[in-house]
């Protein structure tokens, strides 16, 4: 172990050790099996960090870890020009599976890469060159992604890409004078996960939707993190009961056995791949064997319905840390839905030191990205009482450190 | 081989596959490869070729992704450890450390030129690229990126805005200010280009998608000394050229130019699950700026335990099997090959070019790519034109072939020249019409055309 990290320290830096360091995140994982994850001692944790909500069904969930061992002897990525089998069996299957109308896909594979997808397929579809996010937002560290994120360290990385407005997040007269007949794309999460879980107003969203049909701009939803169930609700876009033009789907995809992710559209934005077939084709996108297990995947989604449980388990623990709020003054307030929960600090120092205790009490968590005095919590969508019982009395423990 | 042993799939359900791609992913593509007579399904694969899915035909795998498959397809012993590894890992947390990362990690360095001996572990090709450049700018405190006419590094945000050719960009404007394009190859040219507001040189050291185009070893260490003399970063992408594919592990070793960062991906998965990385210098610059951002650069998807158990064998199987002797042995063969070819057909071959098992034809005509394609896949070969760059033909055989091997592509290549020289008599006069020479070299054009071409070829 100690021989590792100093390996570590030499070939990824120093900082990068001190900075797991302060999160409490400076061991190696020595086991993972549904909702635990055992540090490099072998105490259990639960996992309410998922891999940034890749681990909606569990770590190493077994029916997506056998998928995976027959896909390898079945096939390989295959070249990645041609038509094959597994791509066209899990677009069938993903159009299936998600929201009506968002019939075609695009297979991706990092956190980004789809994001950046979709705003090439809104500028080449409109023909027009702005896009639109909202403050506090989290896409992901590639070109397109990273311009409309909200980060610290943007300006180290120096021009970025033009022509990108940030309006704040939920306010709708901002939205109206704002998106116009040159706006290719608005592009928001629905619930900003790493943003302390701020959450999208119903009536914000509809507007946004009029906005867009009466512009001829294209609505775009990064469900990422709130895709396959986490919201309670299949994806949410059903949350919220509105449908955009096209849907970022993160790693939960490939369930976390394989790195895939997807953008999903409808089919009349689809008429811009048709007319420039080779302008978007990735190496490891549309992976044969990512394909299987994705599709693997799904059939597990579809089986298992995490959604229901994610629902019900999310309403309990809520209600659990509320009660905690209520008798702790380090807890600011509880926000997010369904299993998307977020407890927020005076501090960033504040949420990361609480980090790092209830890391010592069994339960893994990190501070969000954008706003880091908030403190994310997202288990398996899977987790049993047993494992909120858990997780609470975890957080209580780590509170009164 | 014999044809009826291949486990293939029915007429209808190839239909069914079409049907479904054309519906949910894209018609276009379909169509751009029915053009070229890649509408074909890869059924079984073995060492050197691949059979048909429906009809069971054998192809020879003349592309190999564009270099995924230096391990060869499917590779028992990769597979095996990646089979293993299921029953105890997952992709893991993104942004911590494992076992896996760390092990991998330093594989890399160990196996890296010079002093390329600090890793950042991405997730795709461009992703890799995206870490580089934001690492190049960042750390230098500049904003000019230099990169290559017809250079290709990926279709994400940072990656598109450093391709060289607008075809790839221009539907998708603005992008990235701060990137300008050299001439490939030409040192004069770039020296005028280069200033102390120049974070980066990035290049591949032999341009793959832009048409095979090899860099020279006078060139490359003109490029270092100019990028020592300004304090530029020296980035080469060898996601195409790395793991053996030009007949040595890393195709900067064939100049001894080190550069300060080396791109990886493609060929780092193995063919069988996505990763890749950055290999930088023990430079200053870039480890301060590391540890004072460590989270600069998080790849969800990159690095992960699953996928650098399955780097850290590839690497394995790469050194312990030298496999860049064999490429650059049949690498030689090829090209000697090729250069006969070229010498009985002047009229149809202009340029035969590359280094290792990474080799390029240029054709004289444009459409001559998609017309090749077409008659190489008649005779049972698999090899890709590029879209934009149509005259230039690629061949990234699997480098493991054999003489026999090479003997059979050149004999199917020969075959495959008489035949479209049959299709040349048609278009060949056509063809010396300004005009209508012009309409051919047009890819939509050229898609059509050659799907009439198929329709009516009565030779097939």
């Amino acid at each position: 172990m100690d021989k590792l990290m100093a390996d570590a320290q030499q070939v990824f830096g120093k900082g990068v050790v001190e900075n797991l360091v302060s999160k409490g995140m400076d061991w190696l994982e020595s086991g993972r099996e549904g909702s635990v994850v055992c540090d490099s001692n072998g105490n259990e944790l639960i996992d309410c960090y998922c891999s940034s909500g890749t681990y909606n069904l569990g770590r190493k969930n077994p029916a997506i870890a056998r998928a995976l061992k027959q896909a390898i002897h079945e096939t390989d990525q295959g070249n990645f020009v041609m038509i094959s089998r597994e791509k066209a069996m899990l677009s069938e299957k993903l159009a299936r599976f998600t929201p009506s109308g968002l019939d075609c896909s695009l297979f991706t594979v990092v956190r980004g890469e789809s994001v950046d997808a979709a705003c090439k397929l809104a500028r080449g579809y409109t023909g027009r060159t702005e896009l639109i996010t909202v403050d506090g937002g989290c896409y992901g560290p590639t070109g397109f992604a990273m311009s409309l994120s909200e980060r610290a360290d943007k300006k180290d990385f120096g021009s970025l890409i033009p022509d990108v407005q940030t309006i704040p997040f939920n306010d709708i007269d901002a939205a109206g004078r704002s998106i116009t007949q040159k706006t290719a794309a608005v592009i928001l999460e629905t619930v900003q996960t790493e943003n302390n879980c701020r959450t999208a107003d119903k009536g914000y969203l509809v507007a946004l939707r009029k906005f867009c049909d009466q512009t001829g701009a294209l609505l775009i939803f990064d469900e990422s993190q709130t895709g396959f169930g986490r919201t309670g609700e299949k994806f949410a876009s059903d949350y919220f009961g509105v449908l955009p033009d096209i849907m970022l789907l993160g790693e939960a995809l490939g369930g976390g056995m394989f790195p895939f992710s997807a953008m999903v559209f409808t089919s009349t934005v689809k008429a811009f791949f048709d007319a420039h077939p080779l302008i978007h084709l990735l190496t490891f996108g549309g992976h044969d064997v990512g394909c299987l297990v994705a599709a693997a995947a799904i059939k597990e989604y579809d089986q298992v319905q995490p959604w229901q449980n994610a629902k019900k388990q999310g309403k309990i623990l809520k209600e659990k840390l509320k009660q905690l709020a209520g008798s702790n003054p380090k807890l600011k307030s509880v926000q997010g839905i369904g299993l998307m929960l977020s407890l927020e600090f005076e501090s960033a120092q504040e949420a990361e030191k609480f980090c790092r205790s209830a890391i010592q009490q069994g339960v893994l968590v990190k501070s969000g990205e954008v706003a880091k005095h908030s403190v994310v919590i997202r288990p398996p969508l899977t987790i049993t009482d047993q494992d909120l019982d858990k997780i609470v009395t975890g957080i209580e423990k780590a509170l009164s450190a | 081989m014999n044809q009826t042993s291949r486990k293939t799939i029915s007429r209808r359900e190839r239909d069914q596959i079409f049907d479904a791609f054309g519906k949910h992913i894209s018609k276009g593509q379909i169509r751009y490869l029915t053009a070229g007579h890649l509408d074909i399904l890869e059924g079984e694969r073995d060492g050197f070729r691949f059979y048909e899915g429906q009809s069971g035909k054998s192809y020879i795998d003349g592309f190999s992704s564009a270099g995924c498959f230096n391990v060869g397809r499917s590779n028992p012993q990769i597979i095996q450890k990646l089979e293993a590894a299921v029953d105890d890992y997952d992709m893991g947390t993104y942004g911590m450390l494992s076992a896996p990362k760390i092990k991998l990690a330093k594989l890399l360095a160990d196996v890296a030129p010079g002093d390329l001996n600090r890793v950042l572990l991405c997730g795709t090709g461009a992703d890799v690229v995206e870490g580089a450049l934001k690492l190049a700018r960042a750390a230098t405190g500049r904003n000019e990126i230099v990169s290559m006419l017809k250079a290709y590094h990926g279709h994400s945000g940072m990656s598109l805005s450093a391709n060289g050719k607008d075809y790839y960009k221009e539907l998708f404007v603005p992008l990235m200010p701060g990137f300008s394009f050299a001439p490939f190859g030409d040192l004069e040219a770039i020296r005028q280009m280069v200033s102390e507001r120049t974070a980066a040189i990035i290049l591949e050291p032999i341009q793959g998608e832009g048409g095979i185009h090899v860099g020279t070893d006078e060139y490359l260490k003109g490029l270092r000394e100019l990028c020592d003399q300004y304090g530029i970063m020296l980035i080469f992408d060898e996601i195409q050229t790395g793991f053996g594919r030009t007949g040595k592990l890393w195709a900067s070793e064939h100049s001894g130019v080190v550069p300060d960062m080396m791109l990886l991906a493609k060929s780092i998965g193995g063919g069988v699950y996505p990763n890749g990385a950055v290999v930088y210098r023990d430079r200053s610059e870039l480890t301060s700026y590391v540890d004072r951002n460590p989270e600069f650069h998080l790849s969800m998807g990159g690095g992960t335990d699953l996928g650098c158990i399955v780097s850290t064998a590839v690497i394995e199987y790469i050194v312990e099997n030298k496999v860049w002797e064999n490429v650059e042995k049949m690498g030689n063969r090829l090209l000697d090959g090729l250069r006969s070819i070229q010498k009985e057909n002047p009229g149809q071959i202009l340029e035969v070019r590359g280094r290792g098992m990474m080799v390029g034809i240029e054709y004289k005509q444009e459409f001559m790519g998609m017309l090749m394609a077409d008659c190489l896949a008649t005779h049972g070969m698999f090899a890709a034109y590029s879209g934009n760059a149509p005259q230039v033909m690629r061949f990234q055989f699997p480098t493991a072939a054999t003489a026999e091997d090479i003997d059979e592509a050149l004999a199917i290549i020969r075959k495959a020249i008489k035949l479209s020289k049959l299709y040349m008599l048609a278009l060949g006069p056509l063809s010396k019409i300004p005009f209508v020479r012009e309409a051919m070299n047009k890819g939509d054009i050229m898609v059509t055309i050659n799907n009439l071409l198929r329709k009516v070829a009565f030779w097939e």
